[in-house]
């Protein structure tokens, strides 16, 4: 496994899904137009290596996992696994968890800067999309936080925006544990919040923090499962936070309890930017670490950005988890990539009403992220898309197999279809496609038999048609 | 980057139509628009703006986007008259730009009280 980003930039490079460009590239939009392009185009990952007003040994890594190939070469699989191998790969390792290490010294801490001596400028934080709040520090990050009655340490991938020389503000939405611990347990308290924003470090790390992940677990040991071995971690300068050793840069800060900042608007992982705006939370820099020629890892967020990927599988596997606990007849889960960790497809063994109410109501009850969610049976390849169009075409009833729920105080305020309004109020709505057969038919008299090869000719057929496929004249 | 006595590039984002009133004192977090690696850098600040920006003399040019960073045709005139504080007293996750204008009001309301007893 990837010790740090360098590593997995290596062997990013010889599976041939980096490209390194050597032109001189401006920081302002040049840079977030040709890496949103790269998303899109499903185009490698990008080292840029010369970034306008910025010297030679400040680069940037832009979209380090936003396709399945470099998921996988993260994972140490074949960079062709297929999305289903992956996911089974991760749920295996997931349930493995090895907590960290920490160490004295750390390349983290080549360069060490306190005080007057910090500049936020000093990076080459790229302005990503026309029209952003401002420049993004913290994209491809790690946000490390504890909470100070438990000493849980929670990491998490938030976006914070450079603000001034010396402050950032970010949005990790008040539903996060971040945000959570912070209005639970150090607002009401008048506390700072000590913050380290870690960026650049090995990949699995940055996996891990995006993860969606319990209340209470430690991220910081879900990357050493992932990885197969314990984290390097070393205490920060200004806090006693620990950090990845063996990461590009750690802005050490604390957030501020008694601050509002403005945040945003920035172009979000929805694929939109939704005019989220002005009510964010402020960070104050108290020291700064980085290696010798820091490399700045970026996100460059938008439609096929890196949570198409890894934001979607941790989530499809977080909800497989919790409906089993819940007792819902679930098989698997699938968070395609093109939905924008909006629309989850759930094979189930059996649909029906209760099942779909159970359903919503475990995936709303206290924060609520998707909006879609499509309920199939196990003949349904979930990973097979067409598959899942044509189960929704044939089998969800247009009235009697849609399921809705609404709710307040909980919604994902980055939906686009949502209105300001909805949004301040963070209330949305999630709908449930049943797309089962109803239990109560009989599957001898009523369900209708699907026309397809595999369940509309007996077996014998089947197997003479195949064996005789060549012969036909069949090339494939 | 502009010389002291060129007039230099600003940009603020507005929550609603509207909200930028003319010709009165009003706060405001405007970002920095000339270029280089401080492009972007924002500052809280009290001033006056207005789209006759030939008839007020010093005025910087101010650009306006929306909330959602769609750029207005045409751009403002602006003059700062006072710096705020960017760490702003408030709620975290509350609206900004009312705790905004909830400090200048403050601020305002002390000075009053200060000349009162002097």
């Amino acid at each position: 496994m990837f010790r740090d980003n360098r590593d997995f930039m290596a062997a990013l490079r010889s599976s041939g899904d980096l490209l390194e460009i050597e032109k001189e590239v401006h920081w302002d939009l040049e840079l977030g137009a040709v890496s949103r392009l790269a998303c899109e185009k499903d185009g490698p990952a990008v080292w840029f290596k010369r970034v306008a007003d910025y010297p030679e040994d400040e680069t940037v890594f832009a979209n380090p996992m936003a396709t399945w190939r470099r998921v996988a070469v993260a994972f140490g699989m074949k960079p062709h696994a297929p999305v289903k191998e992956i996911y089974a790969e991760y749920e295996r390792r997931e349930g493995r968890l090895i907590p960290p290490v920490t160490v004295e010294k750390a390349p983290c801490k080549e360069i060490v800067q306190r005080g007057g001596d910090i500049d936020l400028f000093a990076f080459p934080a790229p302005m990503l999309h026309d029209g952003d709040g401002g420049r993004y520090l913290g994209t491809w990050d790690l946000a490390v936080s504890r909470d100070p009655e438990t000493n849980w340490v929670n990491w998490g991938m938030y976006r914070f925006m450079v603000y001034d020389s010396l402050h950032l503000t970010g949005f990790p939405r008040p539903t996060s544990h971040l945000g959570k611990v912070f209005q639970d347990h150090y607002v009401p308290k008048k506390k700072a919040m000590p913050v380290a924003l870690v960026i650049g470090a090995d990949p699995l790390s940055h996996f891990a923090a995006a993860a969606t992940y319990h209340i209470g677990g430690e991220e910081g040991a879900l990357a050493g499962g992932l990885m197969g071995a314990p984290l390097e971690l070393v205490r920060c300068e200004a806090s006693d936070l620990l950090v990845p050793a063996q990461c590009e840069i750690v802005i050490e800060g604390e957030v501020l309890p008694d601050c509002v900042a403005l945040e945003g608007p920035y172009g979000e992982y929805p694929g939109y930017r939704t005019g989220e705006m002005g009510n964010g939370i402020l960070f104050r820099t108290t020291a700064v670490t980085h290696r010798k020629s820091p490399i700045l890892t970026v996100d460059a967020t938008g439609y096929r950005d890196d949570s198409s990927t890894i934001t979607a599988l941790t989530g499809a596997i977080a909800i497989k988890r919790r409906l089993e606990r819940h007792g819902v007849p679930v098989l698997d889960v699938n968070v395609p990539r093109d939905g924008a960790v909006h629309t989850a497809v759930i094979a189930v063994k059996y649909g029906g009403r209760q099942v779909a109410r159970e359903i919503l109501e475990t995936l709303t009850s206290r924060r609520a992220l998707l909006s879609k969610i499509l309920l199939v049976e196990p003949d349904v390849d979930i990973f097979d898309l067409g598959q899942v169009l044509h189960a929704f075409s044939t089998k969800c009833h247009p009235v009697h197999g849609i399921h809705a729920v609404q709710y307040e105080g909980r919604a994902n305020t980055l939906t686009p279809c949502y209105s300001q309004g909805e949004r301040a109020a963070q209330k949305g709505a999630t709908v449930l496609y049943d797309c089962t057969w109803p239990g109560e038919w009989s599957r001898e008299w009523e369900v209708p038999v699907k026309a397809t090869f595999a369940t509309i000719f007996p077996a014998s057929i089947r197997q003479k048609v195949l064996s005789q496929w060549r012969a036909y004249g069949f090339k494939e | 980057m502009a010389s002291k006595n060129e007039p230099r590039v600003w940009e603020t984002f507005l929550r609603r139509p509207g909200d930028l009133k003319e010709e009165v004192e009003i706060p405001l977090v405007i970002r920095d628009l000339n270029p280089g690696r401080k492009k972007y850098a924002l500052r809280h600040v009290l001033a006056i703006v207005s789209r006759k920006a030939e008839e007020i003399p010093q005025m910087d040019e101010l650009r306006v986007r929306t909330v959602v960073g769609v750029e207005l045709p045409g751009s403002w005139g602006i003059r700062i008259l006072e710096e705020l504080p960017v760490e702003l007293p408030g709620r975290p996750y509350q609206d900004f730009f009312q705790a905004l204008k909830a400090w200048v009001a403050d601020q305002k309301l002390d000075r009053e009280r200060q000349k009162k007893y002097e």
